[in-house]
């Protein structure tokens, strides 16, 4: 009945206690044509139905904000308890975040690292209107501008400041500076944050570091050297906080650069090159390439001396290698009684002689050989031992192919000319065993060395810090007892042959001599030299290599007017291992050596 | 529903809810004050950190391998140490020493005064010119222990407090130095 009463459109008055309003209704309810119902009892039963759903809708909203205020809490509750904590440090770091990693040396040394710094721009567009972009005359501007920087070139200030176009008045604006500019009140003067890549130790080690350069979108990018082996992981986000460490000892190649600039101002040679390297773990402790080139400046990719002669430039190492021929040769078993007397007198192949520079004899020992530095004698024992077996040794020793280092910058060895079958003829295999007809270079030479004495293995070279224990394995080149053999001829070379310039007292050096003619249009020019001095310390347990080369010494007064590695670049070894060695835990001590006294009886009882 | 006395524990429902909401407001203004506080600290951090990057950059730019060995060779003159120059063990060194002769004179001996007994009493500061007696102004304030101590806690708490470390210093707290030198001055 009530149903119906409302589905046939019957509008009962609100409330019978209000007289306005049912007055106002009275009329519409007279315009109805239905019949005139006791609305009494209706009414009353709509009006408890009406106000239950409004109570019910006002609970239901209640409910559903309170469900909704405990779904978000529970909501928050959750995601701090399973997500973590809200991001409340971030700021900080991330300020502190370099826009490019930090290169340190093994001590963490920092030797390049980015930091924030300014420039001066000019926007003419910074008043966002068509008028005169600055607020003073353009010569008053410059001319406040030349009370901060006393030497701003003027002209070129207002030139930039009336062109109408954007330019870098300077570069590199100091912080305070800066708040000076700032002061001037001038929009159109910018001072855009950049960032800076600034290498604290100058031109030390930059063929090691290399240099960045700006790229299309503004950012730093590695070029050259490490930074460019690096530069994914120097730009990278989540790595760039971490300072990546070098296997580089900063004091060490401090100690090689001034040692080898002393020899090259001292021999008036025009560049020279030197490594120091950790024969256990084939880390680079010290690289040098002089004369070398400030990767500070920004045309450093302009510098000529950027061409590294450690890993870049290939010599003929001529004597150098003279004790890898033994080495080859004791390995092989042709070498095996060194009392053997070997014939020293010249040889003659294919219509050209070769004899010894000092001949001491006709007949000469292979320790003697090697200390007096004999061409004849390893030529004979080249010759015994045939190019098959000497090919092995080279190929074993990586002496064939480019050095392995991260550098980009690495030589292609120079080989003797092979045969098209790929052997090697007599007189190659005779040449190349004192060390003539193939050129490497200097890493080549320090890498080969560490295999010799360090028990015969040959580990890739890196200049990245290797851990303690993580070392690479290596390859087994030579026997372990032809090592150990190695060390007494090297040892006795430094004690009684050419390598005595080198004999720093107390830290048992041993080395070879090495000086070759530098080949130049088709023939070797006896002016030029490359002379050079590989060698090991401690002998009785070797920790370190060093190889140390100078390029075309001069015959000065400080050489005793001689070119030649006994005279250049032996003193050189001299003089950096007594620098080095304390910074890199070697102790002198005059009472420790290698065992030669199965030896020493060939030498010192001729004399 | 409302029986008497109700009206009166509603505003007292009325009342306790607004200071709740006033405390609420409070708290959260000062947790916004805290924080930002603390992001002014950490804006001063990062510029701090960015100075202390750029001091040692230019120090190591300015005491760079090349410097060191450039003054090296023009003024110091240190070499590597020498083999002989480095000691095995005690008996290596104390061989180094040789027995006193028979005739070898007295070991030499530095004179030395006893300037500070343990029941001497505290010298008298004097102006090293005139000989004058001095006094120190430090001396002169006579400070009970309880201020002492407040003061000296308040510095602490101006200390531990990462913010306004720079501004906040308290006027007696120059350094004893200063105050002996300034009263020297005035003695001349």
């Amino acid at each position: 009945m009530t149903a119906m009463a409302l589905g046939a459109g019957l509008k009962p008055p609100r409330s019978s206690s209000q007289p306005g309003s049912s007055a106002t209704e009275r009329p519409r309810m007279n315009r109805d044509s239905g019949p005139a119902i006791p609305a009494g009892r209706i009414h009353t039963v709509h009006m408890r139905q009406s106000l239950l759903v409004t109570a019910r809708l006002r609970i239901f909203f209640l409910v559903a904000m309170l469900v909704v205020v405990a779904a978000i809490a529970l909501l928050r509750i959750g995601y701090v308890g399973f997500v973590g904590a809200p991001p409340s440090q971030t700021s900080l770091a991330e300020a502190l975040l370099p826009s490019r990693g930090e290169i340190t040396d093994r001590n963490g040394t920092p030797l390049a690292r980015t930091f924030p710094a300014y420039a001066l721009w000019f926007n003419p567009r910074a008043m966002d209107d068509d008028g005169a972009p600055l607020v003073s005359e353009p010569e008053q501007v410059a001319a406040r501008l030349q009370q901060i920087f006393p030497d701003l070139d003027m002209e070129r200030t207002l030139n930039i400041l009336t062109s109408g176009r954007g330019g870098y008045i300077l570069r590199r604006v100091l912080p305070e500076e800066a708040n000076q500019v700032f002061e001037l009140g001038e929009v159109a003067l910018e001072i855009p944050r950049e960032f800076d890549r600034h290498y604290p130790q100058g031109s030390l080690a930059s063929h090691v570091l290399g240099y960045v350069t700006e790229n299309d979108d503004r950012r730093l990018q590695g070029r050259f050297g490490m930074e460019q082996v690096l530069d994914e992981q120097l730009s990278d986000k989540l790595q760039r906080a971490q300072p990546v460490a070098l296997s580089i000892d900063l004091r060490v190649q401090g100690a090689l650069e001034d040692e080898l600039n002393k020899g090259m101002l001292a021999t008036d040679a025009i560049g020279a090159a030197g490594i120091v390297l950790d024969v256990d773990t084939g880390e680079v402790m010290a690289m040098a390439s002089l004369p070398a080139f400030d990767p500070n400046l920004s045309d450093a990719q302009h510098s000529p001396n950027i061409y590294n002669r450690a890993t870049n430039a290939t010599y003929e190492l001529g004597s150098t290698f003279k004790p890898i021929t033994i080495a080859a040769a004791i390995d092989a078993g042709i070498v095996r009684d060194l009392s053997k007397p070997w014939d020293a007198t010249p040889v003659e192949m294919a219509g050209r002689m070769f004899s010894d520079h000092k001949p001491k004899g006709d007949t000469l020992t292979v320790a003697e050989a090697l200390a007096y530095s004999s061409n004849t004698v390893t030529m004979r024992i080249a010759d015994e031992m045939g190019e098959a077996r000497m090919r092995q040794v080279v190929q074993d020793l990586g002496l064939n192919d480019r050095a392995q280092i991260e550098l980009s910058s690495r030589g292609k060895p120079q080989l003797a000319e092979t045969r098209p079958n790929g052997t090697w003829s007599r007189l190659t295999n005779m040449q190349m065993s004192f060390g003539h007809g193939q050129a490497v270079t200097p890493l080549h030479l320090a890498n080969a060395y560490a295999a010799m004495v360090n028990g015969g293995i040959l580990r890739p070279a890196t200049l990245q810090r290797v851990e303690p224990g993580t070392a690479p394995r290596g390859e087994r080149v030579f026997k372990a007892s032809t090592s150990s053999r190695m060390r007494q001829l090297l040892r006795m070379i430094a004690i009684y042959g050419t390598g005595q310039s080198a004999d720093a007292p107390g830290y048992r050096v041993g080395g070879k001599t090495g000086s070759a003619e530098k080949s130049g249009g088709g023939s070797y020019r006896r002016t030029a030299l490359i002379s050079s001095f590989a060698a090991a310390f401690p002998m009785d347990r070797p920790r370190y290599v060093v190889v140390a080369m100078l390029d075309e010494p001069k015959g000065t007064k400080a050489a005793l007017g001689q070119r030649t590695a006994a005279f250049t670049s032996a003193p050189i070894v001299r003089q950096l291992v007594p620098r080095i060695g304390p910074m890199l835990g070697v102790r002198p001590d005059t009472n420790r050596d290698v065992d030669i006294s199965d030896l020493r009886y060939l030498i010192e009882g001729r004399r | 529903m409302i029986v008497t006395g109700s009206r009166l524990r509603q505003m007292g429902w009325v009342a306790v809810l607004a200071a709740c909401v006033a405390l609420f407001a409070l708290l959260s203004f000062q947790v916004q004050t805290v924080r930002s506080e603390v992001l002014l600290a950490e804006r001063e951090i990062i510029s701090l950190e960015r100075e202390v990057q750029m001091l040692e950059t230019e120090f190591q730019t300015r005491a760079s391998q090349r410097q060191l060995a450039e003054w090296n060779t023009v003024e110091l003159g240190y070499q590597a140490p020498r083999a002989d120059q480095y000691l095995d063990n005690e008996r290596q060194l104390a061989s180094l020493g040789v027995p006193a002769g028979p005739d070898a004179p007295s070991p030499i001996r530095v004179a030395r005064a006893d300037l500070a007994g343990p029941d001497a009493p505290a010298r008298e500061m004097v102006s090293p010119i005139t000989g004058a007696p001095v006094t120190l102004a430090s001396l002169d304030a006579e400070e009970d222990a309880g201020a002492m101590f407040t003061e000296a806690f308040g510095d602490f708490l101006i200390e531990a407090s990462p913010i306004r470390a720079a501004k906040a210093q308290s006027v007696a707290s120059n350094r004893p130095n200063d105050t002996v030198l300034l009263s020297a001055e005035v003695a001349q």
